[in-house]
């Protein structure tokens, strides 16, 4: 692997990509920085980190004392540089490889479930939040679109390889680099958001309308995620529940749909009242049948409900 | 259901003039010394734009932007006509005839930041908080409406009534719209 000497590495949360940065560092035998590290080697330097406060100009400045205290570090031992948009800091730069690594909004989801020991709202509000960091700095930073992937030499799905798995696929990339520098014209606006929407089966057709209303406007939801314990018997057994239609992770926000005739919506609307009782910090928006005729009247959709 | 004859007038030539010079009045004194980018979304708010950045006294940009609708069987939303202007670094004001469920301008907003610009601020004819489901930030607003379907001044249903120069609702056999009218203190046939 002589022939690079930096390693940049740019993951998704969740994605496996640091468990992939450990691994490689130790098979490869180079040294692997992390953001932790890095402010470390800046401070031995007398150079500031970034602060929250981060824009192109910081970024700018920051990034070239970054570059050179990592080509530097190279002389002692070849690194991984993971995360902190490695990628445009050494852009073309002379022995250089770039991964980026990602996986499935679902399979993340599950990582972060498993990780944290939540449930599925709370890991999607969570990997929103973090995505959406995630998201801010590298585009103020970068001023482009980090998940192009033009920008990188290797795209890796971990959806489809374990870490070793995908240690071996990176190695091989790595010993068959061409010549040619990466490019950087393509910029997709938004990355996919779907939460696998398409795998759902609606309970009603005005569920299955309103999802592709959302999808319409890139907004990503959850379908009936998560019910809510309302009442229980004398022996603590759950004798009634509610299960709001969609959850919005970016708005911490669950959608209740209700096209039904006026009796059943004087049911709904208890079990509602109730839910805001029991769960105030729970945000709800009950979209009435007129709200929903007026949502397919403006969106110019027959209701066929 | 509503009907495509029109029903009552909600808010009068003259109301919309004086509330348009005090919303301009507004973005003069908060742009001052400044040169903002003024978005208008067509085709809706094209009307609504003329008459306010007539009354700019400060200096500003325009362009125009419209998105594909729903409606023309785009999976995802596009950006059917874009802006020539560069909004990196400038104060953006969008400009919107309505502002309803929030989706529109969500997805607006989330493009335009995306382009780094300075700021971004909102600026609409009408809010119909009611219709709200997604949470968007309304700067300035001429006028709160309630739940019901409004045409005149730029909003249009199925493509008429744009050029009228007051805002009316749509007659509802119902009665719904007269009653909400009637509470806000408004009604009367054209």
């Amino acid at each position: 692997m002589e022939n690079v000497v930096i390693i940049t590495i740019s993951r998704e949360t969740e994605s496996l990509g640091d468990e992939i940065a450990g691994q490689l560092s130790q098979l490869l035998n180079y040294e692997c920085i992390d953001r932790e590290q890095l402010a470390t080697l800046l401070h031995e330097a007398g150079q500031d980190d970034l602060d929250e406060n981060i824009d192109r100009n910081k970024f700018l400045i920051w990034a070239k004392n970054v570059r050179e205290i990592l080509y530097k570090q190279t002389r002692k031992k070849p690194i991984i540089f993971l995360g902190r948009g490695g990628q445009t800091i050494f852009q073309n730069g002379p022995h250089t490889f770039h991964l980026l690594i990602v996986s499935s909004p679902e399979i993340r989801l599950k990582r972060i479930m498993k990780k944290y020991r939540q449930d599925e709202v709370t890991a999607s509000h969570i990997l929103s939040e973090l995505d959406r960091k995630r998201e801010r700095f590298l585009l103020e930073a970068l001023g482009a679109d980090w998940k192009n992937p033009l920008l990188y030499h290797l795209v890796l799905n971990t959806a489809f390889y374990s870490v070793d798995q995908s240690c071996q696929v990176i190695q091989e990339a790595i010993k068959n680099i061409g010549p040619h520098p990466v490019s950087r014209e393509q910029q997709p606006l938004f990355p996919s958001l779907d939460f696998g929407g398409n795998q759902v089966e609606f309970v009603h057709p005005s569920e299955e309308e309103f999802s592709r209303i959302l999808d319409f406007y890139r907004i990503k939801w959850l379908y009936e995620p998560r019910t809510f314990p309302l009442v229980w018997d004398s022996e603590g057994n759950v004798t009634e529940a509610f299960s709001p239609d969609f959850y919005l992770p970016d708005f911490d926000l669950f959608i209740e749909l209700t096209t039904q005739k006026q009796k059943l919506v004087r049911k709904k609307n208890r079990k509602v009242k109730r839910l805001r009782e029991l769960y105030p910090q729970i945000k709800i928006k009950v979209i009435y049948s007129r709200d929903y005729m007026h949502l397919l009247q403006k969106f110019g959709v027959e209701d066929n409900t | 259901m509503i009907e495509s004859k029109l029903g009552e007038c909600v808010f009068s030539r003259s109301e919309i003039e004086q509330r348009v010079k005090e919303i301009a009045a507004v973005v003069n004194r908060d742009f001052i010394g400044k040169r903002p980018l003024i978005i208008s979304i067509l085709r809706g708010a094209i009307f609504f734009t003329v008459d306010l950045t007539r009354l700019l006294t400060i200096p500003y940009d325009l362009d125009f932007m419209s998105l594909s609708n729903f409606k023309t069987g785009f999976k995802k939303v596009e950006i059917e006509k874009d802006i020539d202007e560069e909004v990196a670094d400038r104060d953006v004001i969008i400009i919107e005839d309505i502002i309803d469920t929030g989706l529109t301008l969500n997805y607006l907003i989330r493009v335009m930041e995306k382009r780094f610009p300075s700021s971004v601020v909102t600026c609409t004819l009408l809010d119909c908080f009611d219709r709200r489901f997604i949470e968007v930030p309304v700067h300035y607003s001429c006028f709160d409406i309630p739940d019901i379907y409004v045409v005149g001044y730029g909003l249009d249903f199925r493509g008429d009534y744009r050029n009228l120069m007051e805002i009316y609702t749509l007659h509802d056999p119902s009665g719904r719209s007269t009653q909400i009218l009637k509470q806000m203190g408004k009604g009367g046939s054209r």
